[in-house]
């Protein structure tokens, strides 16, 4: 059923008001997650993706999406999401679609709907456009501003950079990349709980990250792999005024100060695109690694420090899907300095080899 | 690189991490036991797959069986593959799992045996690396506490609580003494070999989440806290309601009853939680002080009152969901003229600023309705009625439940729709499954994460059990003294005994219906 978006609210009461009558449901939304969606065809994903951060998350959702046409207008589709098919209610599911230059309305009309008093959380699927106002426009209302860093290319790492300063704290940037890089974060940590294996840091000689391509990836520093050095060499406050960098094929390799980072891809069966093969850390005669095993949700931790016994250790990482990543970015919607800072500093790492943008907009980009 | 930034982690500097403990032996005392087949395996497999185990942790199980290594493994596997909270079993996790799984068997009794363990332990430590740390994990009855503490001691396996390079930590299970004095003995026993900062005395209703989210309720908000107090809230009332039976637990229940098994732990427990002062600041001896105070401030129930503000049930026959179910007499391993009590309910009161004059009614049994454990704070009337009503207007009641459906659940009145000014009371509803979905981390996941992370912040402590032992010993010398009650006074699934009903009507209030 298309609708006005002024009749939007009276559906959504008035479905609300059947479910209450079948099953006395009560209504609990935690917060309004709007889906901007540059590609239609990545609709049906992402309708799939909010629907199950929902089951998990109730909450509103408004799922933007655009198209071409000289029919200047935006309709609506509002339905209620729930807990398994049949089951009980656990959000709105609101649909916008605007037509031709309608696109630039699809701020004011988001904002309209958004649940009173709770978070406005705006997740951008895909790319961001180079210079798109409609994104900055978005976000001026929201306490959360989700991408995905995996899907753009090294410049990007710019673009976000950018994005952080500009916010001056009005809202949070969340980045799925970065939440399924917590795990590595994470294992990495565990090395260094040890006085004994810190005090190795101070030897730290070179850094090996690999990674499974994706489809036609033309670069072996990926965006993520990036990220991942960005908060490596931050919190190491290693040097990143002069990288030099080197490029193969499928490798690159970048000297900061003393510390060789080199990244390789690595296709590793059944792991999906992207996703990290392995990591090591070497300090002369210290070892830390982190590596799949043949199970690809397995992972072998181990370290070898001087003086020091370790058992390596099999540990499982599960799989983390699309509405998993965003539930994470959507846990705590406060600003994350450390992802701002870990995004500054792989910026400041890839500019020299990132490639520059598709056109300069008026005045230049603040980066 | 600036070494100055070493001194602590780096890498866990602004990172969003669940905490991971130093590397140590897990003994458990009693391996081939119900708990560890049912809680305490299950609980470490499931943090190993959360990877919150450390690396080189090693767990060895000390029983009286005897077994191999690769039988206990076996055998914990079937355990893990039918209690864990995670199905089916992770191979790849359950492989490395079982790796660290070793088995000592002997008699408590034995020096000779602890000086195995000590050998084991010894071994595993070079081959690890876990530095001498130790848990040792007492899952068997308290009458042979004593006998491990002092050959723990004597092996030298405990150590000095001041030694920062390594710790020796001992977690044990209720029931903490039988009375006052048993309670002090056992205290007494335990610090001859340990010191109370190394002894983690287990109660699972503390690590569960709906516990700690009373916490967060009253202190993480500002609307609650202004509410809470003798000023507002009429009374409380705390339910600890079971509807199954003792299950097959006849001889415990024999020796514990309901008083001993629920009332003097969980039940206090719940009250402290409910009813304590801010603490300055969330540490485990801030926290305990503040619960340890509501204990003290229990207005004594003399042997005169038991009569009046006390109720002891006991359930005879009944049915279950449309069975019958038979009598506590009936069940196996009671006496059949037992007299121990499956139901307590008691009016109570804190002599403190805060609650002075508010009654709090606790009931807990078995076999009762439904299960339920719940804590409703019954607010005031509205000092005026203004609206017309016949009849006064339902007061508002906040219901923080445990378990099951755990969340919170606020009664207040509001308009009904039409011409007229008619209130009637609604409800708006919190639940956790609906709000946070998934499941969190069952309570011995993360008491036993505690332990290893030496945080006793929700474990209890000597003066907090001693001073909950003194306020119901009094209670169980009157039962003890007076005439034997006339048992079963309820039939199974029903809410308990007249009396109990009584004991709030008297006040002019009444239970709630759950």
């Amino acid at each position: 059923m298309r609708l006005s978006v002024d009749q939007v609210e009276r559906e959504v009461a008035r479905l609300w008001e059947e479910e209450a009558k079948r099953s006395g449901t009560a209504r609990v939304e935690l917060l309004t997650l709007v889906a901007l969606v540059s590609e239609p065809p990545l609709l049906e994903r992402v309708q799939a993706v909010v629907t199950e951060v929902v089951r998990r998350l109730p909450s509103r959702t408004i799922v933007a999406v655009w198209r071409e046409g000289t029919a200047v207008s935006i309709t609506a589709d509002a339905e209620l999401h729930h807990a398994s098919p049949g089951g009980l209610p656990c959000g709105d599911a609101i649909t916008l679609e605007a037509i031709g230059e309608a696109r630039e309305w699809l701020p004011g009309n988001a904002d309209r709907l958004a649940l009173s008093d709770m978070p406005v959380c705006i997740w951008w699927v895909g790319d961001l456009p180079d210079h798109d106002d409609l994104f900055d426009r978005m976000v001026v209302n929201a306490d959360v501003v989700i991408v995905n860093s995996q899907e753009m290319d090294l410049r990007d790492l710019g673009k976000l950079t950018s994005i952080c300063t500009r916010s001056r704290g009005r809202y949070a940037l969340a980045d799925l990349a970065w939440a399924r890089l917590r795990w590595v974060q994470d294992l990495v940590a565990r090395f260094f709980d040890d006085e004994p294996a810190r005090a190795c840091l101070t030897g730290l000689q070179r850094i090996d990250i690999a990674f499974s391509p994706r489809e036609g990836e033309k670069d072996a520093a990926s965006t993520r792999s990036c990220l991942l050095l960005g908060w490596l060499v931050h919190v190491l406050k290693l040097p990143t005024d002069a990288p030099q960098w080197r490029r193969g094929d499928t490798w690159a390799e970048v000297q900061l100060g003393n510390v060789l980072t080199r990244f390789e891809q690595r296709p590793h069966r059944g792991v999906r695109p992207g996703g990290l093969v392995r990591l090591a850390l070497e300090c002369g005669t210290a070892r830390f690694e982190i590596q799949r095993t043949e199970d690809p949700q397995a992972y072998q931790w181990s370290r070898e420090v001087p003086g020091m016994q370790t058992p390596a250790q099999i540990l499982r990482v599960l799989s983390l899907d699309e509405p998993t990543l965003l539930l994470r970015c959507l846990e705590r919607p406060k600003r994350d300095p450390l992802l701002e800072k870990s995004l500054a500093v792989a910026w400041r790492i890839v500019r020299p080899v990132a490639p520059r943008l598709s056109n300069q907009p008026p005045g230049g980009l603040d980066l | 690189m600036d070494p100055s930034i070493l001194s602590e982690n780096p890498f866990r500097l602004g990172l969003v991490t669940e905490r991971t403990p130093a590397p140590c032996v897990f003994v458990i005392f009693g391996a081939s036991g119900d708990l560890t087949r049912r809680k305490l395996l299950p609980a470490l497999y499931n943090l190993a797959v959360s990877r919150l185990l450390p690396p080189g942790m090693s767990i060895v199980g000390f029983a009286l069986t005897e077994m191999a290594d690769e039988e206990f493994r076996s055998s914990m596997r079937q355990a893990v593959g039918e209690f864990s909270r995670r199905k089916p079993l992770d191979e790849a996790v359950w492989k490395d799992f079982a790796s660290r799984l070793h088995y000592v068997s002997g008699k408590f009794e034995d020096p000779a045996n602890f000086v195995k363990l000590r050998d084991k332990l010894a071994e595993l430590d070079a081959r690890n690396g876990t530095r001498e740390n130790r848990i040792y994990y007492l899952a068997v009855p308290p009458s042979a506490f004593r006998i491990v503490n002092d050959n723990l001691a004597r092996a030298g396996l405990v150590y000095d609580p001041e030694d920062t390079t390594r710790y020796s930590r001992i977690i044990i299970e209720k029931p903490f003494g039988r009375d006052l004095a048993s309670a002090a003995a056992l205290t007494a026993d335990l610090h001859r070999v340990f010191h109370e900062g190394q002894i983690f005395r287990i109660d699972h209703y503390l690590g569960k989440e709906t516990v700690q989210n009373l916490v967060a309720m009253r202190f993480g908000n500002a609307i609650f806290e202004p509410l809470w107090n003798r000023n507002h809230i009429d009374h409380v009332q705390i339910t600890v309601a079971e509807d199954i039976g003792v299950e097959g637990r006849g001889k415990f229940y024999e020796e514990a009853g309901t008083t001993r098994d629920i009332v003097q732990n969980h039940l206090l427990q719940l009250l402290m939680v409910m009813a304590m002062e801010p603490p300055v600041a969330f540490t485990a001896d801030e926290v305990r002080d503040e619960k340890v105070k509501v204990l003290r401030a229990l207005k004594p129930i003399s042997a005169e009152e038991v009569e009046t503000l006390t109720v002891r049930g006991q359930y005879g026959p009944g049915n279950f969901a449309g069975k019958p179910v038979p009598g506590y007499r009936q069940e196996p391993n009671v006496d059949p003229a037992s007299i121990v009590e499956t139901f307590v309910a008691m009016r109570i009161e804190i002599d403190n600023w805060r609650f002075a004059g508010v009654p709090i009614y606790i009931r807990a049994g078995k076999r009762l309705t439904k299960r339920m454990t719940e804590i409703s704070v019954h607010f005031k009337q509205v000092p005026h009625v203004l609206l017309a009503q016949p009849g006064p207007v339902d007061p508002d009641v906040l219901a923080i439940r445990i378990q099951p459906d755990e969340g919170i659940g606020l009664r207040f009145v509001a308009k009904v729709p039409g011409q007229t000014m008619t209130l009637r009371p609604v409800t708006m509803d919190f639940r956790y499954g609906s709000t946070f979905g998934g499941s969190g981390p069952e309570a011995y996941e993360r008491l036993i994460l505690d332990a290893m992370l030496g945080d006793p912040t929700l474990f209890a402590r000597a003066d907090e059990v001693n001073a909950a032992w003194r306020f119901i010993t009094p209670v169980l010398e009157a039962w003890a003294r007076g005439p034997a009650p006339r048992f079963p006074n309820y039939a199974a699934g029903t809410w308990g005994p007249t009396q109990a009903t009584a004991l709030i009507e008297r006040d002019g209030r009444s239970w709630r219906r759950l």
